[in-house]
C-alpha cells in the first residue's frame, strides 16, 4: 500500500482527476442549474461504473445485480435521515458500511458459484431484497418513503441541499476513481487480477483467494450504497422500483465493457461516452425506443471484436499512451 | 479471461432481449424536445409574447399510455386556448398564446429532476404540469417548489405528498384516501337503511391503504363495518371469505384490488346470490372488460376519476352556487373523439383539465405572476367538466378536496350492459339499481 500512496502523485492518474474536478466545478462557476443536473448524473455513473469496476474489471466476476447495493446504501441513509432526522453525511457513511456489512455476507455463499452462476446469483439478490422492501410496512412497501420539504431546512433550503448532494457526488467520484488505481497498482490488485486470470492458479501461487474477493466485493458494494444514499436524499423519495431497477445494473455493465474493464480511466471513459450515446439516440426518432437495443448490441460488438474496450485497445495499439492512461 | 468474456457475451444478449420490453410503439407525432444538452428546446420568448408551460412526460416505459393519454388532453386544450388567441392576462391587457415544451422521463425518477431543472433555469418555463404517476410528482415537486414554480399535479393520486411542506403543488385527482368513500356517500344517501357493510380488500399497498381510509370514514359515519378482512394478491377462490359474508349477513360489499381478483370476486358473489344492497370494487368494474363476466358484472359499481357520462353541467354548477369554467361534458369528448379518434379516459380528461386549471387561475390572478396564480388556486372554487375542484389549505396543501370519484354501475339498455354514472348525484347519467335486484 505504501508503494501506491507514493503513486498517488502519478501523472496517469493526476490528469484524471483533474478533468473529473474541473467538470464538477463548472457548475457553480456559472451557476447553471441545467449543467448541475446533467453533470451530477454523469458524476453518479463515474463513481457507480468505478465500483463495479472492482469486482468486475479487476476480479473478473460479473455481478450482474450490482444496483442493489446502490439500493441498499439509499434506503437505509433514507430511512436514517426520515426517521431520525440525522445528516447527509453519517447517514451516507452509514448506508456504505451496511451495504459493505451484506457484501461480506452474502459474499460468503455467492462468491463461491463462478462465471455465469455468479451472475445469476445477483441477479437473484437484486430481485429478493426488491420484494422483501415491497412487503415491509415500516418502509412505505411499495408506495415508498416521502421526504417532508422541511427536512431540506437542515441545509439552509432546499437548494443548498442539492449543491451539497452536488459536491459530495463529486467528491466520490473522484474518491472512486482514486481507489480503483491504489487497488490497481497494490499486491491486493495484482491478487484480484490473477484471480481474474486464473483463480485456480491463484490458488495454487498462495492467494488467499476468498479473502481477496470478499475484500473487492465489499469494496465495490461500499461506494454504490453511498451513491444511492446521495441520490435519494437529493430525489426525496425512495420507492423499491427506482432503487432496485435492474436496467440500471446493465447500464453499469455497459460502461465499464465500453470504458474497458479492469483499467483505471475505463468507467470514466465509459460513463461519458454512455452518457453521449444514450442522449445522441433519444434525440433521434428512429432510435428513441431502442436505444437500450442498440447499447447490447455496442456491447455484443464490443466482446467480439474489442474486448478491452475504448481504453483498452487505445493503450494496446498506442505505445505511448501506456505511460499516462492507467 | 475468456470466461468472462463467455459471461458477458451472454448477458449482452440477455441486454438486447430484456430492451425489448422497453420498446414502445413510437406512434407520437407530436413535437417535442429531448433531454439531452444537444437537445434544441423551443425559444424562449419574454413572459409577455407567450406562456410556456413545461411538464415531463413518460414516452418510453411502463407509464408510456397513461401519459400519452395525458398529453393528448393537455394538447387538445392548448389548441383550443390559441384558437381563441390565447389566456387573457389582465396585467398586460391583452390575450396571451400558449406553448409547451416536454422531455422524456422513460417512466423512471432518475430524469425527473433534472427535466425540471431544465425547464424552469433553461426553458424558463412560467408554469409545470406534473409527470405521471405520485413516486416521479413527488421528484419533481421538490424543483418546483425550490423555484417557487405552480405545479398542477394530475396523474397522481398519493395523499402523501402533500402533507410534506409543498406550497406550490396542487392535485386534480381525488386523493386514494377518498377512493372509496364516494361509496359509502351512495349507500347512505340512496339506503339509507343499510347499517351494516363488510370490506374486504386485496393485500396490496394501494388496496389496504383505500380499505384504511374506507372504513374510518365508514364507522365515523355510523355505518358497523361487520367484517374487515384482506386476500392475497392472485387469490382465484373467495368461498371462504363469502361464507364469512353471508354470515354477518351485510347490506353491502366494499373493497377489491385490481382486475383480475376483482372480477374473480365479483363473478363468486353472483354465483353464491349474495344478497346486498351495494357491490364496490376497486378498477375492475371501471375497466371496459368487466362486461365478459356478463350477469355477475350487473349492477356492480365501482369508483373512476372521471367518465365520459358524468354529468357536470352548468346547471349542477348553478345549484351549487359556483362558477362553471370551460367546455362542457359534451364538447370535450366530441372534440376529443374528432381529434383523436377515440373516446377519452380519466387520464386524458385530467391533461386537459390540468390546462384548464391554470388558464382559470392565470385569468383569476391577471398576471403570470407565480405567487399570485398560486393564491388564486389557493382559493378556486370551479365546476368544469372533470367535476368540481377546490383545494385544501391545511396541512395536506394543495390536496384535492372538491373533486369527488364518480361512482359508475354497470346497467342494462337493450340487453346491452352499459356503464352509468350513477354519483355524485351533480354528475349522475342514471339512477343507482340495488344489486339484489337482479336475483
Amino acid at each position: 500500500m505504501k508503494d501506491s500512496l507514493k503513486n498517488l502523485t502519478d501523472v496517469s492518474l493526476l490528469w484524471l482527476l483533474a478533468i473529473i474536478a474541473v467538470m464538477a466545478v463548472i457548475p457553480p462557476i456559472t451557476n447553471s442549474i441545467t449543467m448541475r443536473e446533467d453533470i451530477f448524473l454523469i458524476l453518479q455513473y463515474i463513481a457507480l461504473a468505478a465500483s463495479l469496476n472492482i469486482i468486475l474489471g479487476f476480479t473478473g466476476y460479473v455481478s450482474f445485480g450490482h444496483i442493489v447495493y446502490y439500493g441498499i446504501g439509499g434506503y437505509v441513509a433514507f430511512a436514517l435521515m426520515y426517521f431520525y432526522g440525522i445528516h447527509l453525511i453519517p447517514a451516507m457513511i452509514a448506508g456504505g458500511i451496511v451495504c459493505a456489512i451484506i457484501a461480506y455476507l452474502l459474499g460468503e455463499a455467492v462468491l463461491r458459484l463462478r462465471g455465469a452462476y455468479f451472475a445469476i446469483a445477483t441477479i437473484g439478490i437484486n430481485e429478493a431484497v426488491k420484494a422483501l422492501v415491497n412487503n415491509l410496512e415500516f418502509l412505505g412497501g411499495s408506495a415508498g418513503l416521502f421526504f417532508n420539504f422541511k427536512i431540506y431546512q437542515n441545509y439552509g433550503g432546499a437548494g443548498n441541499a442539492i449543491w451539497l448532494a452536488y459536491y459530495l457526488m463529486a467528491i466520490l467520484a473522484i474518491v472512486v476513481i482514486t481507489s480503483n488505481y491504489l487497488i490497481k497498482k497494490s499486491k491486493f490488485g495484482l491478487g484480484l487480477m490473477s484471480i481474474r486470470e486464473d483463480e485456480d492458479a491463484a490458488i495454487v501461487l498462495g492467494i488467499d483467494t476468498k479473502k481477496y474477493k470478499s475484500l473487492a466485493y465489499m469494496l465495490s458494494a461500499f461506494f454504490p450504497g453511498m451513491v444511492g444514499a446521495i441520490f435519494f436524499f437529493k430525489n426525496g423519495n425512495i420507492e423499491p422500483v427506482n432503487a432496485f431497477h435492474l436496467l440500471k445494473s446493465i447500464e453499469m455493465i455497459f460502461m465499464v465493457v465500453l470504458g474497458g474493464f479492469g483499467t483505471v480511466t475505463g468507467p470514466f471513459v465509459g460513463s461519458l461516452l454512455y452518457e453521449r450515446i444514450r442522449g445522441l439516440l433519444l434525440v433521434n426518432p428512429l432510435f428513441k425506443d431502442l436505444h437500450m437495443a442498440v447499447a447490447g448490441i455496442i456491447l455484443l460488438l464490443l466482446i467480439l471484436f474489442v474486448p478491452s474496450g475504448v481504453i483498452g485497445y487505445l493503450r494496446d495499439k498506442v505505445a505511448i499512451l501506456r505511460r499516462y492512461v492507467e | 479471461m475468456k470466461k468472462i468474456l463467455v459471461v458477458l457475451l451472454l448477458l449482452s444478449v440477455l441486454l438486447v432481449g430484456c430492451a425489448q420490453q422497453t420498446v414502445q410503439p413510437s406512434a407520437t407525432s407530436t413535437p417535442t424536445t429531448q433531454t439531452t444538452p444537444s437537445a434544441t428546446s423551443t425559444p424562449s420568448t419574454s413572459a409577455a409574447e407567450k406562456i410556456l408551460i413545461g411538464f415531463s412526460e413518460s414516452k418510453t416505459g411502463k407509464f408510456n399510455a397513461e401519459s400519452k393519454e395525458q398529453t393528448n388532453g393537455f394538447l387538445l386544450w392548448m389548441e383550443n386556448v390559441n384558437a381563441e388567441g390565447g389566456i387573457y392576462v389582465k396585467d398586460l391587457g391583452k390575450k396571451v398564446k400558449v406553448s409547451y415544451t416536454s422531455y422524456d422521463d422513460e417512466s423512471s425518477g432518475e430524469r425527473v429532476q433534472q427535466i425540471y431543472a431544465k425547464l424552469i433555469s433553461e426553458d424558463k418555463a412560467d408554469f409545470l404540469i406534473s409527470p405521471y404517476s405520485s413516486g416521479l410528482t413527488a421528484s419533481a415537486a421538490i424543483i418546483a417548489e425550490q423555484y417557487g414554480k405552480v405545479m398542477v399535479a394530475t396523474g397522481a393520486a398519493s395523499d402523501s405528498i402533500f402533507n410534506k411542506g409543498y406550497q406550490h403543488v396542487f392535485q386534480l385527482y381525488t386523493p386514494s384516501s377518498r377512493y372509496l368513500t364516494s361509496a359509502v356517500d351512495l349507500l347512505q344517501t340512496k339506503f339509507p337503511d343499510a347499517k351494516k357493510v363488510a370490506i374486504v380488500y386485496e393485500n396490496s399497498k394501494f388496496a389496504k391503504s383505500v380499505a384504511q381510509a374506507t372504513k374510518s370514514y365508514a364507522e365515523e359515519k355510523g355505518l358497523e363495518v361487520v367484517l374487515y378482512e384482506a386476500y392475497e394478491p392472485g387469490t382465484t377462490d373467495f368461498t371462504s371469505f363469502i361464507n364469512k359474508i353471508q354470515a354477518a349477513n351485510p347490506d353491502a360489499i366494499i373493497g377489491g384490488g385490481h382486475f383480475a381478483d376483482g372480477e374473480t370476486f365479483a363473478k363468486q358473489i353472483f354465483e353464491k346470490k349474495v344478497k346486498i344492497k351495494l357491490l364496490s370494487l376497486l378498477v375492475a368494474p371501471a375497466v371496459p372488460e368487466f362486461a365478459e363476466i356478463g350477469d355477475a358484472a350487473l349492477y356492480v359499481t365501482g369508483p373512476s376519476q372521471w367518465e365520459p357520462q358524468a354529468k357536470y353541467t352548468k346547471e349542477a354548477a348553478q345549484k351549487m352556487g359556483v362558477e362553471f369554467f370551460g367546455p362542457t361534458v359534451e364538447e370535450f369528448v366530441k372534440e376529443y373523439k374528432a381529434k383523436y379518434g377515440y373516446e377519452p379516459g380519466y387520464h386524458a380528461a385530467g391533461g386537459y383539465a390540468a390546462g384548464l386549471i391554470l388558464q382559470k387561475a392565470i385569468e383569476d390572478a391577471g398576471t403570470l405572476d407565480s405567487e399570485k396564480v398560486r393564491e388564486a388556486l389557493e382559493n378556486m372554487k370551479v365546476m368544469t367538466f372533470f367535476g368540481y375542484l377546490e383545494f385544501e389549505k391545511g396541512e395536506y396543501y394543495g390536496r384535492q378536496i372538491g373533486h369527488d370519484m364518480v361512482v359508475i354501475q354497470w346497467q342494462e339498455s337493450d340487453g346491452q350492459l352499459k356503464k352509468e354514472v350513477v354519483w355524485p348525484e351533480t354528475g349522475a347519467s342514471s339512477q343507482v339499481i340495488a344489486y339484489d335486484e337482479k336475483y
